[in-house]
């Protein structure tokens, strides 16, 4: 039973990588407001474009941040939610941390006894 | 060697400032959790407060009495159900017809109340349970590595 519930996760992840790449190799993924910009061509001439006061995601996510979330710490809605994903990988860096000090602890402290 | 020897002894000055800053840890790394999103702090950076009043009790009263007061399989068993919980929260993004970790149910409540922000606040809570326990368990597991160390030196 756990051994299937593994195998069908890992599936779900491969085929949800899978076409992702799939999706991001046929067209560029749409800029932040929907319109289609194409990102390379604005980063080799960046003057055929109107850039005056653009200071990139920062600007934007200080600008919307209340509309969107109404959380009053920036800091707190990027991390838990414009970067959720980050965070949850975050956390669990810590679980297999404490999973990996416990096994050697345990080694040590079986040695210790012989 | 003279660190370990003032444990064993359990030093008054060291009881008396674990005695003080044990309840001001407690209360401190709480406020820092809860407040996460409406001042700054966060999840995280409170677990980790609160996580360290476990060592002002090692420090303070020796692992007899840690051992005796704190429950290791408890703090074990409670980090997996916060890993879970946010995973739950997060997932409350697809559920509601939004991406995964999208914040939903947002607009209610005034902008800087405890819980105005939707699901990052809960999220947030989350992640300072999931720390709090992680990080306990952590140092638990280090202070038993110390204490056989004592033993063996009080048999010597």
């Amino acid at each position: 039973m756990k051994k299937t519930i593994a195998v069908f996760s890992l599936l779900v992840l491969l085929v949800a990588g899978i076409s992702v790449m799939v999706y991001t190799h046929d067209e560029v993924a749409p800029t932040y407001d929907g319109s289609g910009t194409d990102v390379t061509e604005l980063y080799e001439n960046p003057e055929d474009y109107d850039v005056e006061g653009a200071s990139g995601i920062a600007e934007i996510i200080v600008d919307t941040n209340l509309e969107k979330t109404m959380a009053v710490n920036d800091v707190a809605s990027v991390v838990f939610d414009y970067r959720g994903f980050d965070t949850i990988g975050e956390s669990f860096i810590l679980l297999s941390a404490i999973a990996g000090s416990f096994v050697i602890i345990r080694m040590i402290k079986k040695r210790e006894e012989e | 060697m003279k660190f370990k020897e003032g444990i064993k002894e359990k030093n008054i000055i060291v009881k008396c400032g674990a005695d003080s800053f044990l309840p001001f840890a407690l209360v401190f790394g709480l406020c820092v959790i809860l407040l996460g999103t409406v001042s700054p702090g966060g999840g995280f950076q409170g677990g980790v407060i609160v996580a360290s009043a476990c060592l002002l009790l090692y420090l303070g009263y020796g692992y007899d009495t840690v051992t005796k007061s704190i429950n290791m399989h408890v703090l074990e068993v409670n980090e997996s159900i916060g890993a879970v919980l946010y995973v739950i929260l997060a997932f409350c993004g697809i559920l509601f017809g939004a991406r995964f970790c999208q914040n939903v149910f947002y607009a209610d409540g005034k902008i800087g109340d405890l819980i105005s922000a939707g699901t990052i606040t809960f999220m947030s809570f989350s992640v300072g349970y999931k720390v709090l326990t992680g990080v306990g368990f952590l140092l638990m597991l280090l202070m038993s590595l110390l204490s056989t160390d004592e033993e063996e030196q009080m048999e010597e």
